[in-house]
């Protein structure tokens, strides 16, 4: 009898799992507060990656010609323009560099979008080896000698004058080539990933909604985490000296180091990562975002407190280091600043990176372990 | 009692049908033919065992070293050969033994990849070299004849039924916990997350669900094994396992191991099933060959009453003590985390080889500082440059793989010129969507303690 009256209890609750449902789903309950992940990454698709690329791809079309321009009729005065056009372009590049899946990922040789045009520090040697030779290969693994910031390199010099960065541009027309063959090589990558997602791989995106690795919550938010942690390694902690085995700072580690940009270059960045977190567009439209999604889930309501509240302290952290002089002269100087700035960067992390993920349910690996 | 004693010893000797100890010989053979397969073809090889840098390893088996990258592709090789040899039953008193050592040797090459499934695989593994499971319908038997039998004594089919019976049951009695039950966590995380499944889908949307399938799951394995056991509710509760585990299957990233568990309980229906399916079986393999060649009899696969009824005991003392202390084993362990202190889903002492399976939602950053004696200059480690996502991601919530990788970091940047490096560890760990706190002592040096039995005291308390 025991057995009996088990065996219904465990019958009835199976059962209900299957068919009091059916029942329910038209009696007019009391709607489900489910998320609707298709709408939140139709809103990440059509606000934010599509028109990063979009203004990205101008920009870099520009810089492009420009280049080529310069071969040209080279003079100051368009070394300046190609210097101002290197900075807008890289300025659309941090709102478009956290997106490196799909058509701008990994896919055999090619690394994602930001290994094979953002990888910094640029390698000099390498640089000038090219282009002594006459002869370079822009799909190897040498991602140093190429991108935003090989280009920067050339055009920014090294503590060189315009005059010298133009007699050493005049002194071998390889330069030229280079620089065209690069800029060439940037607009195209970005045409390569703006064209998938004009094209068919934007649906893909939004229909591929679940939350399992490979899903395009879990693709986004990956990138999403590992963009905002290469701005406290790489772009802070690594030039402040920040791993074990550095003995000092080494500023002539970051990021946009010949035009001294890097400062503004990471505030831009940060915002990017702000707009992914609140599913915003860069013209402020609001969206469905990450933001909105941890709203509906168990705990996220008191992780977006936490998370927003340390946002706040990274940004005043950042607003607390001086606009000039440029990051890699401040890092040889008083970096109490970027210490502080760091610490909160540091803090933040734990949010982003493991909080989030758990509370969404997201898998971030492929296999599962089952301690978890 | 000795009246009580060989009661227990007639009944475990008693000669039953071989049939059930086949299927499960096919089962295994056939899910660790597909799992390696699997495994080999999704690059496993490579970014399980060949290019992360460093491994963790198990407590105890600190000598298991991955082999070079040929090595494990022949692993990996012969673990498909064999397997595919228990599965036909050909040399299988050989193929069981390598099948069992070389799963487990990939399973003990990194503590990462952990995951009961793969523990109770190996134990099945290990049992099945025990048995004489080649003795009907095999390649063995078409060799040699004489070995052939319908009978084994009963114990070589309960030993599997005994030890899904413990996975089962524990599995089940974990779940007997304040957050399971009355929060339904981690439930009511996962289930919203596979609200796009085909046709089930809305199922996951209902905010009732995770309370129903907590208190469904904790019913079905602490008592699943009782009504297959049971041959009148038996057909449903098969039928429950089936729904139970492809459920499981398509919600979580588990692998074969649904696969595995619809095919071994199959261990607990009747002889009478089994031999059915074997006759049926013998008869659609021999049809086509007694066509041709004109023979009547397959010694290999014959009809199981065709076969010798005479059966061997199967006793051997040794084989008794082990089995007797294996079970004690598997009995008492699972409970060593009541000697801890603390609350195990915090602290996962005592948490391994309990068929504590899919319980808790966890996940933790773990951001290491390495100071040097000299200059007392403290660095911060880019875990990603030592660790792939996995590695990092379990790492990140486990004391002991803590402890592992803050020694290894001091071995490395020993190397690198850090001297007498000093290691510690702030780690912020979410359980079960609660606000993240501070797993283990932040200002402990990692690199002065050493991992044991005893209970860890840099582990903070999670209240």
């Amino acid at each position: 009898m025991l057995n009996r009256s088990s065996l219904s209890i465990l019958l009835l609750s199976l059962s209900a799992l299957f068919i009091g449902f059916a029942c329910d789903s038209n009696s007019g309950g009391d709607p489900s507060d489910d998320f609707d992940r298709q709408a939140m990454l139709r809103n990440y698709a059509d606000n934010l990656i599509e028109p990063a690329y979009d203004d990205l791809k101008s920009k870099t079309g520009s810089l492009y010609t420009a280049t080529q321009a310069f071969q040209v009729a080279p003079s100051a005065d368009m070394l300046n323009t190609l210097r101002n056009l290197w900075l807008s372009a890289y300025t659309s590049w941090q709102y478009a560099n956290a997106y490196n899946f799909g058509p701008a990922g990994e896919e055999g040789l090619r690394k994602g979008l930001i290994e094979e045009i953002g990888t910094f520090p640029a390698s000099e040697p390498k640089i000038e080896n090219a282009i002594a030779a006459g002869t370079w290969n822009l799909e190897d693994f040498n991602r140093d000698a190429r991108g935003y910031l090989a280009i920067e390199y050339l055009i920014f010099g090294k503590g060189q004058s315009d005059d010298e960065i133009l007699a050493a541009f005049a002194s071998n027309p390889n330069r030229y080539d280079y620089l065209i063959a690069l800029a060439e090589d940037i607009d195209d990558r970005v045409n390569e990933v703006l064209s998938a997602w004009n094209g068919a791989y934007r649906d893909e995106f939004v229909q591929n909604d679940g939350t399992d690795a490979g899903s395009s919550t879990s693709l986004l938010y990956n990138e999403f985490v590992r963009s905002y942690e290469a701005i406290k390694n790489f772009k802070l902690g690594l030039p402040l000296g920040k791993r074990p085995g550095q003995t000092q700072p080494e500023p002539q580690l970051v990021e946009a180091y010949y035009s001294g940009a890097s400062l503004e270059m990471l505030e831009h960045h940060l915002t990017a990562i702000g707009y992914i977190w609140y599913g915003r567009a860069k013209n402020g439209q609001d969206g469905i975002g990450f933001r909105e999604y941890l709203e509906k889930v168990e705990g996220g309501t008191a992780l977006i407190a936490e998370t927003e509240t340390q946002l706040t302290a990274v940004v005043v952290a950042l607003d607390a280091v001086p606009g000039a002089p440029p990051l890699a002269e401040q890092i040889a100087g008083d970096k109490t600043q970027l210490e502080a700035l760091y610490t909160e960067f540091q803090k933040m992390t734990r949010y982003f990176k493991s909080d989030m993920s758990s509370l969404l349910g997201i898998a971030i690996t492929f296999s599962s372990g089952d301690g978890d | 009692m000795p009246g009580q004693k060989l009661y227990i010893e007639n009944w475990l000797i008693q000669p039953v049908s071989i049939a059930p100890l086949v299927t499960l010989r096919v089962v295994i053979g056939v899910m660790l033919l597909f799992s390696t397969l699997r495994f080999v073809a999704l690059g496993w090889v490579d970014d399980h065992y060949i290019t992360p840098v460093f491994h963790f390893k198990y407590f105890g088996f600190e000598w298991v070293e991955p082999l070079p990258a040929t090595g494990l592709y022949i692993v990996h090789g012969l673990l498909i050969i064999s397997s595919l040899c228990v599965m036909l039953g050909l040399f299988y008193r050989l193929a069981a033994i390598v099948q069992f050592l070389l799963f487990t040797y990939t399973e003990l090459i990194d503590l990462t990849y952990y995951l009961n499934h793969y523990y109770f695989v190996s134990i099945v593994c290990g049992l099945l070299v025990l048995v004489p499971a080649n003795r009907a319908f095999s390649l063995d038997v078409l060799r040699k004849p004489a070995i052939s039998r319908s009978k084994i004594s009963r114990w070589t089919i309960f030993i599997f039924q005994l030890q899904l019976g413990i996975v089962y049951f524990h599995a089940g009695i974990w779940k007997v916990n304040y957050d399971w039950l009355v929060n339904a966590l981690p439930l009511k995380i996962w289930i919203p997350a596979n609200d796009q499944l085909p046709l089930i889908g809305w199922i996951f949307q209902q905010k009732i669900t995770p309370y129903l399938f907590s208190w469904a799951g904790m019913l079905y394995d602490v008592s699943i094994v009782l009504w297959l056991s049971w041959s009148r509710t038996r057909p449903w509760a098969y039928l429950t396992v089936i729904v139970f585990h492809t459920l499981t299957g398509l919600m979580f990233q588990i692998g074969v191991f649904p696969l595995v568990m619809i095919g071994a309980t199959l261990i607990f229906f009747s002889e009478q099933w089994h031999e059915r399916l074997w006759n049926w079986a013998s008869d659609t393999i021999t049809k086509p060959l007694r066509f041709r060649n004109r023979v009547a009899d397959f010694p290999g696969f014959q009809h199981l009453e065709n076969l010798k009824t005479q059966f061997a005991t199967h006793r051997s003392s040794l084989i008794t003590s082990f089995l007797v202390l294996f079970f004690l084993f598997q009995i008492l362990f699972p409970w060593r985390y009541l000697l801890y202190p603390g609350n195990i889903f915090w602290t996962e002492e005592g948490y391994r080889f309990c068929w504590r399976v899919m319980l808790m939602e966890k996940a933790g950053t773990a951001t290491f500082f390495v100071k040097d004696a000299k200059t007392g200059r403290e660095g911060e480690v880019v875990n990603s440059e030592f660790l792939n996502a996995h590695q990092e991601k379990q790492m990140a919530m486990q004391p002991d793989m803590i402890l592992q990788f803050a020694h290894f970091l001091k071995k490395h940047y020993e190397q690198r010129g850090v001297s007498n490096p000093a290691v510690r560890a702030e780690v912020y760990v979410t359980l079960n969507a609660r606000p993240s706190k501070l797993l283990i002592d932040p200002n402990v040096d990692l690199t002065k303690i050493r991992d044991g039995w005893a209970h860890k005291t840099w582990i903070l308390n999670d209240k």
